[in-house]
């Protein structure tokens, strides 16, 4: 076990300024802040923005690496961390600071649980297009600095479009802000928009400012089944070609599907490609969803069309939600690949993914949200349980032998390539993989042409380098 | 300005394409707000290279240069307020690439934004930002100024559209490309910082749009009312219910008789204001849509609601809508339209605040607005040639710009901060914020000469080239 290392005196600083009781540096309460095998040697759990600032100035001034969290749910994304001193927990920040319902608008603290939200949000008859995997751990201020897919972005959009301002702390304990609270704001440079996926490398989120949606009467979802994968795109094309205005639209390989589960309910054909839509609005609007998908489903020679609703609809659109956190519960191993993908290069995946695990013996699922349009795509892989079982001395769960290591290093290559032999570089990262793994590539690939700006954005935001530092891209 | 930097710029891009005499540059010492400064020579490149020389050149020559795209900017943007280039990219006008499949367009800054739309309707697409000016702005310009329009209200600003940019940045006039088509950023997200940094960061020089599908049903009602409070209450019901009309517009009395008086598109004369509302997507939704906006702007006293029965009236209504300061520029020898953002739970009182100004000050304002995003704009009638009517026509400003800060709102909606409120920034930002802005801006720009003094305050230490603003109509906000 890696552990940082604060002084005592820093240590005594740090209990100083928080008080005794929101220090913790006993190895039992550390152990929940481990990442990739690291823990801090304190974690604090400041109370609001004054409290970070102080944390991070004091951080800044003895170079002590902090690495902000509070769900921790996703810790795991991101590159090994280069230091980390103090987990900076930010749980008790959790405050709903203010909410009109009138002006659609609400602004939060980074701690509050998506879920929580959603629940009050929902009392007013509106909702946060953000819905998360691992949604019942899962807060704002994480869902915001992973830039966490949601799968509602096929027709909300992410974060960045619905993400008015925020209150931020820099790498220097400065206290800052950017944009604002009003559904309509062109005033200043729009700061907030870089920390939307940025790990924590710039600044530690302390407020954040949304507009928010009204809920949809009803909604329902449908599921239709293919034989093959360019069946399932096209009939994704035609739906994104059409008037309709789907909330999502997500097309799940075969194992994927077999991973999640979805299918099971109907007992489809094990080696299906399946398209899972979720419509929203009025009943006639949803209506109308039932009526043109079974059509167009119909002319794209769906072997199978389904419309769902109550228990099963939430069963599949957690599926859709949850098939990160899936992929890992199903193998700890996962490495899960995140995809910026373009019709044409969704296609290429979807074709050569289970020709590229195979070659490497793994196992595969390929998950594309907004699919059809410009989407994202999960590629999960993992190494063969099968060839895993006949190996005279299995490996201890969890640990990754060098074999294993080099068919996914091989796969990811190979995975990035062919998505980008159609239309133009593949966009895209390991999102999560085992911490062996991390140590040996890059999970941002390559640097590109844009790295000199990234470098010089980090060094205004943090010029000490103490957020967590060696997380993002390039090591920054 | 020295003739040798004249000389190297007319090497590099040939004599046509630089001006320097003074006729010629008095063409480009306005845009469209109330602000002049004159360049000391306009520039026309053709090619990201010729930008990126341009730049290397303005570096060399420690000459401070500016973008400029139609020119119909409304907070000075592409003003040259420490004088030095103009760089107009009038020359760079070519749509590089549709991909009607991944709903992208590939363009030059000095694409009108309509043409955008003209370009790809055919495809059964369009480009969603529309501001007033769409048949003549660039989308250099709106990439700049992230601008917005009528139809924001559902669909978002022009940074809610742009994924790509090629961008060529100061002093060694290094090109480089940020985002692409995808739909979302690797890294950070370097293009949501860019747009709407008003030309102070770096040059775009080609720009990936994003694409939307022409909504199947549209239908544009006309509000009328007796009394603007009925107007604004029947906005806050709208926006409470959750309602998103495709967009929301107010058109107070006089506003609106001036208007019909110019474009006869048979607005009521007699009435105190309307909206004018309109709603897309599938036919279910906006037939229910339609029904209930009708009936709560009935609740809430409008007198009559009109549904335009077809393209030609629905046009006629947005006719009236996009010409409006036009019409009024007729009545007056010149006008200010400001530009600022409230809760729009808070419609109804500021419109009233509005109202006291200007019967407070003495101006006729009238209020032409996006009244579904609670985007104001104010529009303060005056005469320049009366001293002293400009400066009291910015004091009246700063108290309605005063008053929506109050409201817990924004400075600019869409216009930017410019020229025209740099000095107000410190009403929504602490000295920290604008620092922070400040070195952002050193990042990138580091010697302070492109587009200098716009957005933030003058006289603090950002690494700004200070010189003094060229012409007296700069001197805004006192």
């Amino acid at each position: 076990m890696k552990q940082g290392l604060p002084s005592d005196t820093q240590i005594a600083r740090l209990e100083q300024t928080l008080g005794a009781t929101r220090t913790a540096t006993d190895p039992t309460s550390l152990a929940a802040f481990e990442i990739d095998g690291m823990r801090p040697g304190a974690a604090v759990r400041p109370a609001n923005a004054d409290e970070v600032a102080e944390i991070v100035r004091l951080a800044a001034a003895e170079r002590l690496a902090v690495i902000p969290c509070s769900g921790r749910s996703k810790l795991a994304i991101g590159g090994v961390p280069a230091r980390y001193d103090v987990a900076l927990d930010l749980s008790a920040m959790n405050r709903v600071v203010s909410y009109d319902p009138g002006d659609l608008t609400l602004s939060v603290e980074p701690g509050v649980r998506l879920e929580d939200l959603q629940r009050e949000l929902g009392q007013h008859g509106q909702f946060l297009p953000l819905e998360v995997a691992f949604s019942e751990r899962a807060t704002v201020g994480g869902a915001i600095a992973t830039n966490a897919y949601s799968p509602l972005r096929a027709h909300f959009g992410s974060a960045r479009d619905f993400v008015l301002g925020m209150e931020f702390v820099t790498g220097l304990g400065e206290i800052a802000k950017s944009g604002g609270r009003v559904v309509k704001n062109v005033t200043g440079y729009d700061l907030h928009k870089l920390l939307i996926g940025s790990l924590g490398t710039l600044a530690v989120i302390t407020g954040v400012h949304f507009r928010t949606f009204p809920r949809p009467a009803e909604r329902r979802v449908f599921t239709a089944e293919f034989g093959a994968a360019g069946a399932a795109l096209e009939f994704c094309r035609a739906v994104a070609a059409s008037a309709l205005e789907p909330s999502a639209i997500e097309m799940f390989d075969p194992g994927a599907a077999d991973i999640s589960g979805i299918g099971t309910e109907s007992g489809g054909g094990a080696r299906a490609w399946r398209v899972v839509i979720a419509a929203a609005g009025s009943a006639a609007v949803v209506e109308r969803h039932a009526r043109g998908l079974e059509r167009m489903a119909g002319e794209a020679q769906a072997a199978r069309f389904e419309a769902w609703a109550g228990a099963d609809a939430a069963k599949l659109l957690r599926a859709i939600r949850e098939f990160v956190r899936i992929a890992r519960e199903h193998s700890a191993e996962a490495t899960i690949l995140r995809i910026a993908l373009l019709p044409a290069s969704a296609a290429a995946l979807a074709e050569r993914v289970a020709a590229i695990s195979d070659a490497h013996n793994l196992d595969a699922a390929l998950a594309i949200g907004a699919a059809g349009s410009a989407g994202t795509g999960y590629v999960a892989l993992w190494p063969r349980m099968v060839k895993r079982a006949e190996a005279s001395s299995a490996p201890t769960a969890g640990a990754t032998t060098d074999d294993e290591m080099a068919s996914l290093t091989a796969a990811i290559r190979e995975v990035f390539e062919c998505a980008s032999s159609d239309a133009g570089p593949a966009r895209g990262f390991v999102e999560w993989c085992p911490t062996a793994l991390k140590r040996r590539i890059s999970l941002w690939g390559e640097a590109r042409e844009d790295f000199v700006l990234m470098q010089r954005v980090k060094r205004i935001f943090d010029p000490h380098g103490v957020l967590a530092p060696g997380r993002y891209c390039g090591g920054l | 300005m020295n003739p040798k930097l004249i000389r190297e710029l007319q090497n590099l891009l040939g004599r046509d394409a630089v001006l320097s005499a003074r006729e010629d540059l008095l063409l480009y010492e306005y845009d469209g707000s109330v602000e002049s400064a004159r360049p000391d020579c306009v520039v026309f490149p053709s090619s990201t290279r010729d930008v990126s020389e341009i730049m290397r050149l303005a570096k060399r020559f420690e000459t401070p240069l500016v973008g400029r795209g139609a020119g119909t900017g409304l907070s000075g943007g592409a003003l040259p307020r420490a004088g030095g280039i103009v760089a107009v990219f009038a020359r760079m006008t070519r749509i590089l690439e549709i991909d009607a499949e991944s709903r992208r367009a590939v363009v030059q800054p000095g694409v009108v934004n309509l043409d955008i739309t003209r370009a790809v309707e055919h495809l059964g697409l369009y480009f969603a930002p529309d501001p007033s000016s769409q048949k003549s702005c660039t989308i250099g310009g709106n990439v700049s100024e992230n601008a917005g329009g009528p139809h924001t209200l559902a669909y978002g600003v022009t940074t809610n559209h742009v994924t790509g940019l090629e961008i060529v940045l100061p002093g060694d006039g290094r090109v480089v490309r940020i985002g692409g088509k995808a739909a979302e950023p690797l890294g950070y997200d370097l293009a949501g910082l860019m747009v709407g940094s008003e030309g102070t960061l770096a040059m775009v020089t080609e720009i990936t749009v994003r694409l939307s599908r022409t909504p199947e049903a549209v239908k544009a009602l006309l509000a009328v009312y007796d009394a603007v409070d009925d107007a604004t209450e029947s906005v806050v019901e709208i926006t409470r219910r959750g309602i998103t009309p495709a967009a929301c517009e107010m058109l107070d009395g006089w506003t609106l008789r001036t208007v019909e008086d110019f474009v006869h598109a048979g607005f009521p004369r007699d009435c105190a204001a309307v909206l004018l509302l309109e709603v897309e997507g599938l036919s279910e939704a906006v037939a229910e849509q339609a029904a209930e906006i009708s009936e709560v702007c009935r609740a809430r006293g409008a007198r009559e609601v009109r549904v335009a029965r077809d393209a030609h009236e629905r046009d006629l209504l947005w006719k009236g809508r996009k010409n409006a300061f036009g019409a009024i520029g007729r009545l007056s020898p010149s006008y200010y339209v400001l530009d600022g953002v409230i809760p729009r739970t808070r419609l109804p009182e500021t419109l009233r605040r509005i109202e006291e100004i200007g019967r407070d000050s003495g101006f006729r304002i009238g209020n032409i607005f996006h009244a579904g995003d609670g985007n104001l704009h104010p529009l303060i009638l005056f005469d320049p040639r009366h001293p002293g009517e400009f400066d009291r026509v910015v004091a009246a400003a700063r108290a309605i710009i005063e008053h929506c800060i109050a409201m817990g709102g924004a400075l600019t909606g869409e216009h930017g901060v410019g020229m025209e409120k740099n000095e107000l920034m410190p009403l929504m930002f602490t000295p920290e914020d604008l620092a922070l802005m400040g070195r952002v801006r050193a990042a990138f720009n580091p010697d302070g000469l492109l587009n200098p003094q716009k957005i933030l305050p003058l006289g603090k230490g950002c690494g700004e080239l200070r010189v003094l603003p060229q012409s007296a109509g700069s001197a805004l906000p006192a």
